[in-house]
């Protein structure tokens, strides 16, 4: 055994004092054995990350501890049998989208799958949507290059794609005098990621911008270029403009097994047939490290770090203008994250997210002791906030590597797999820029199989909807005037009109459940959450897409909002 | 000695009722009508069914009809299943009898709402 | 019907409050148009099918729908104007009041009025707002929204599931489910005494032996895509849940009656003061709330549990507002008073010693469940008002009806309830 591979198990053993198995595996460091909880997994493999391996492999297992299998659509058909692609993308959040559109510019043939019934409707749809300016990656990194760099990218492809985006700028908030001592540190950090435009705020000027904080706040440090938008409806825009450039997306689709001949990938098992790609990129999410292993390249491990996120009244929006966050003295340390208060793009407050470590890559239950420490920190920023202003609450988890930095290349071991994977927080503020990356390794490798260029006619925009409660009167009347559905208020606390629902299930990536609805509209995001609009919303369903009701679901699978219809059952009454 | 807590009004009387030599000892109703219903809850509790209806309007599909009287407690569930069985394929009025003399009580099970009203033809109010 | 750009008073909701407003503030030659969001006027009595509506109204046991018929008729019979599927975008003060209206055949347009009648309801918590924890299934529904797929749509939400809360539609709720086929496992009350009517608990639940289980709450949603169970935990004297008491109940369904709250979203984008306990509007005795001409009723003033009250308190509304136009308005206000531990609430807040003509009534509900208590009502020295109680419970909200002379409380501060025992 080499002297760092000792070292690491020594440190293990001293830590959380079990002998852990740790060998060399590829060019990764790979830890074996059993520990009592899950805490020891993620310590161990902290103390294993960082020490010269390209990745830590953690297959440390809890006793007792039984990790459920990924969760799988109902669909089994035969859609995609013999399906031959030259690039195969797998995962459907938005660094799957955002590849696929930027793989849309060249002339090949791309399928993305999604296991879900929608795009983003795991990491990339429970997030606070907030674009990262850039500052807190630790310089040099992968997070760093590529945050500062998607940052950028946002302005002009939120253009094209017709995204609502604000740069809102972000405060790091000073509660002591003596905090101000980390300017200087803040500013170099600044000068190293190249983020630009970043000050230090008296408190006057302060309180100018954020007339409602708390007085306790002595100063700020003013990020700019910091951005807020919606991560589902950049997903789904992307995801679209993809589709209208010949991405095909196959939703329902579950990868079940890859098989290799030498170095090579040759076909994709799915739920829904065979799938021979040229190329294959793993943008799984959590989900990325299962996908290695199918492919026997696994050289890393995701550990699903959990963020709860709260969102407020949209009536209290008005008390904030910024994304606020007190000052983490552990900015260094990318594990951590405090979150703070996000003023979201569609005008309510979020509050989120947290972070904690736990085993399960789907489990977004929430718990009243995080959130409620969670709110209890951070909603003394704005005094005038409390807990009664909660709307709704939920989770996600980040898909984070040992080495807590992004994955985005090719596979040392696989000619034709390429990695975008760990992508954790600021993933979304990075996804541009990955997708660019990705693309360029992606071309290079396809240009050795075969002759590719770029398309002569490529479309970059994409038009949404019309959204009727951000137009003006006359605008909105306009639209009224050509289609009377739109003067049909269904959501009462979002106002969103029956035409917009409507729009939403015709789209180009048709929604077909009412979580799907609700993202494309915010049909039942208000304070109401969806009491008086979801049964109008389930009748518009199954007028438009001609289904019994007892088949509509809330988020696909076996989501059912309706066990059955009555008068119905009694065997008697039926001749 | 049982307790009944009436349910005819809002005040919700709760009385205790007792038979001593075939003479009913009531107290704790506040007026007359408790009294009959705490007697008849004990030798013979009834109740109003409200419920709906299929009907054969998509843009109606149930309509509400209740019982026009009380009937025994023990019909409650066979009731629901001859009211489980009617299909309304006429635009009908409030008021109007569904389900005759149902288990010879001489109670009818009578529609609650306009039906002219609901599908929007605009008969009487 | 043509709409016209200008009435004296407008109103804003066609349930059971805003109908009764129209008919009175029509009655008053005032002119009048109301406003309903949804298709058809009726407000949630269009799904409240079962009985015991009107018994102080109309001296008869009537269902939701039959109850609103009544109005409905009245409306259509005086021919009062109204337009339905319109939903009110934006009500600014500019001398009058303008409000944005939007419908489908109309598109966006405007009205004034002089006098604005809030009777737009109330809705229902939902989970979150009860800080309910756990995952994000289907099959968690307000009984509300049960209700209305359950009576209007002719859906069951659930076959087998547990009520959280016991407020009057969760027990309404319990027996419908019932009677459709559904086995209600459990109603849950997370206080001490149920929240909804005596007579409920007895006709809804005790007849179909659905037990209630007091001082005990959900704690997790269990379930991936639907309900697959609920943890449940009693809870202590500050209704936090005991850790060591959790018990976990299968079920495809919870439904919701936590409570309900008035919808104010109007009144506060018009900076209108809501108390803090009923969360609706703060009022004087002509239902006129802090705004000079903005009146409030019904649910969306404090949330009733009779329906015949909440038609009363449009009839006032609509009285008012019929005077509000031809008087030439100006308000001196005294407070009505109360000690806050032994009353949840006092409606109206205040009293304008300068319009006082008649009776005023006064709605109120008690903190906690009292009995052989008196409660009287003093100006300064006097007492103008006294009377027994041999119960009062919060779910049972109280009226009362007194003559205000007003000789008696000129240069009074206030009027005060007392609440005494024995």
């Amino acid at each position: 055994m080499n002297k760092t591979l000792t070292k690491i198990k020594k440190n293990i053993k001293k830590n959380i004092n079990e002998d852990i198995e740790c060998f060399k595996w590829h060019s990764s460091v790979v830890l074996e054995g059993e520990v009592d909880k899950w805490e020891d997994v993620i310590l161990a493999g902290r103390l294993a990350a960082n020490k010269g391996y390209k990745g830590v492999v953690n297959n440390i297992e809890v006793k007792g501890l039984n990790i459920p299998k990924i969760k799988s659509p109902l669909v089994n058909d035969n859609s995609l049998e013999n399906r031959f692609v030259d690039i195969l993308i797998i995962g459907g959040g938005v660094i799957g989208c955002s590849i696929a559109r930027e793989l849309s510019k060249w002339d090949c043939s791309v399928l993305l799958l999604e296991k879900e019934e929608d795009l983003a409707m795991h990491t990339s749809s429970r997030n606070d949507g907030m674009i990262h300016p850039g500052l807190v990656p630790k310089p040099g990194t992968k997070k760093a290059y590529f945050n500062v760099k998607g940052n950028k990218l946002y302005s002009k492809v939120t253009k094209e794609l017709d995204v609502s985006f604000k740069r809102i700028g972000s405060l790091i908030l000073l509660d002591k005098n003596y905090l101000k001592v980390t300017w200087p540190l803040i500013k170099r950090r600044a000068k190293l990621n190249k983020v630009k435009g970043v000050k230090l705020l008296s408190k006057k000027e302060l309180i100018k911008k954020e007339p409602n904080i708390s007085k306790g706040v002595v100063g700020a440090i003013y990020i700019p270029s910091t951005g807020v938008l919606s991560p589902y409806e950049m997903t789904l825009a992307y995801g679209e403009n993809a589709v209208d450039n010949g991405v095909k997306i196959s939703l329902n689709t579950i990868v079940e097994s890859i098989e290799k001949i030498k170095d090579k990938i040759v076909s994709v098992k799915t739920n829904r047939g065979k799938v021979y790609p040229k190329l294959v990129i793993n943008a799984a999410g959590v989900y990325a490290d299962y996908i290695a292993e199918m492919a026997k390249d696994k050289f890393f491990t995701i550990h699903p770090r959990k963020g709860e996120i709260v969102l407020l009244d949209k009536k209290r929006g008005a008390f904030i203008e910024s994304v606020l966050a007190k000052l983490d003295l552990s900015i260094k340390n990318s594990k951590t994250k405090g979150g703070g208060l996000v003023k979201t793009i569609e005008g309510n407050i979020l509050v989120g997210p947290n972070a904690y470590e736990q085993p399960f890559k789907e489990d977004y239950i929430t718990n009243k002791d995080t959130v409620d420490k969670m709110l209890n920190s951070h909603l003394e920023i704005i005094p005038k906030l409390s807990k009664s202003d909660v709307i709704t609450y939920f989770a996600g988890t980040r898909a984070a590597t040992y080495e807590e930095d992004f994955i985005v290349e090719r596979s040392e071991y696989v000619k034709n797999l390429v990695y975008a994977a760990g992508i954790q927080s600021p993933g979304l503020a990075s996804a541009p820029a990955i997708a660019r990356e990705i693309k360029k390794i992606s071309i290079d490798i396809l240009k050795k199989q075969m002759n590719i260029k770029k398309k002569n006619y490529w479309n970059p925009k994409r038009k949404k909807g019309p959204k009727l409660n951000l137009l003006t009167l006359e605008e909105r009347n306009k639209l009224i005037k050509e289609r009377s559905e739109y003067g049909d208020i269904i959501c009462r606390c979002e106002e969103i009109s029956k035409g917009e629902i409507i729009d939403a299930l015709n789209s180009k990536i048709p929604a077909s459940s009412i979580d799907a609805i609700k993202r494309r509209t915010r049909a039942g995001m208000g304070r109401c959450q969806g009491g008086f609009c979801m049964p109008l919303i389930t009748k518009i369903i199954k007028e438009e897409k001609k289904i019994d009701m007892t088949n509509i679901t809330k988020k696909g699978k076996s989501s059912f909002i309706l066990v059955e219809e009555t008068k119905c059952s009694n065997k008697e009454g039926e001749n | 000695m049982r307790e009944i807590i009436c349910i005819l009004c809002p005040n919700g009387c709760h009385m205790k009722v007792a038979n001593t030599k075939d003479k009913w000892v009531i107290k704790g109703n506040l007026c007359n009508k408790g009294r009959k219903f705490a007697i008849d809850e004990i030798k013979n509790p009834k109740r109003t069914v409200c419920s709906t209806v299929k009907t054969r309007y998509s843009k109606v599909p149930r309509l509400p009809v209740k019982t026009d009287d009380d009937i025994p407690k023990e019909y409650i569930f066979p009731l629901m299943k001859l009211i489980n069985k009617i299909v309304i394929d006429k635009p009908m009025h409030s008021g109007e009898i569904i389900i005759e003399d149902v288990f010879k009580t001489g109670v009818n099970v009578i529609t609650t709402s306009n039906l002219f009203y609901l599908l929007g033809i605009e008969k009487d109010g | 019907m043509k709409v016209k750009t200008y009435y004296d008073v407008v109103i804003i909701g066609a349930g059971p409050a805003g109908m009764a407003a129209g008919i009175s503030c029509y009655d008053n030659k005032a002119s009048t148009l109301i406003v309903e969001r949804e298709e058809r006027i009726g407000g949630i009595l269009k799904q409240c099918i079962h009985d015991g509506f009107g018994v102080i109204e109309f001296k008869e046991k009537l269902t939701g729908p039959e109850y609103s018929e009544r109005y409905i008729k009245i409306i259509k019979d005086k021919n009062i104007p109204i337009i339905t599927k319109t939903f009110v975008l934006n009500v600014e003060k500019k001398g009058n009041f303008k409000l944005t209206l939007i419908n489908p055949k109309e598109g966006i347009f405007n009205i004034e009025t002089k006098a604005l009648i809030l009777a737009n309801g109330c809705r229902e918590r939902t989970q979150k707002q009860i800080f309910i924890h756990g995952s994000r299934p289907s099959g968690i529904f307000t009984a509300g929204t049960a209700q209305y797929f359950v009576n209007i749509l002719g859906y069951l939400p659930c076959k087998r599931c547990v009520i959280l809360g016991s407020g009057d539609i969760g027990l309404i709720m319990a027996r419908r489910l019932t009677l459709e086929g559904a086995n209600v496992i459990g109603v849950y009350e997370a206080k001490k005494h149920p929240s909804g009517l005596i007579r409920n608990i007895s006709q809804c639940l005790n007849d179909y032996e659905i037990p209630i289980i007091l001082s005990h709450t959900i704690t997790k949603i269990i379930g991936d895509d639907r309900v697959k169970a609920v943890e449940i935990s009693e809870v202590n004297e500050d209704m936090e849940p005991i850790l060591g008491t959790e018990k976990i109940i299968e079920c495809d369904g919870v439904i919701l009656s936590v409570g309900l709250i008035p919808e104010n979203e109007i009144a506060e984008s018009l900076n209108i003061d809501i108390d803090k306990r009923t969360k609706g509007p703060i009022i004087d005795q002509n239902f006129m709330t802090s705004e000079n001409g903005i009146f409030s009723c019904g649910n969306a003033l404090h949330v009733n549990d009779l329906v015949d009250y909440v038609s009363e308190s449009g009839r006032y509304a609509g009285l008012s507002a019929a005077r509000y136009i031809n008087d030439n308005y100006e308000r001196k206000f005294i407070s009505v008073e109360k000690s806050l531990k032994d009353f949840a609430y006092i409606v109206p807040q205040y009293i304008d010693i300068k319009s006082i003509k008649d009776k005023v009534i006064f709605y109120f509900r008690s903190m906690d469940i009292k009995e052989n208590v008196k409660i009287y009502i003093k100006c300064g020295e006097n007492i103008i008002f006294h009377k027994k109680y041999r119960y009062l419970r919060p779910p049972e909200m109280e009226r009362i009806e007194i003559n205000l002379d007003k000789e008696l409380i000129k240069g009074e501060k206030s009027i005060e309830f007392i609440m005494m025992e024995g």
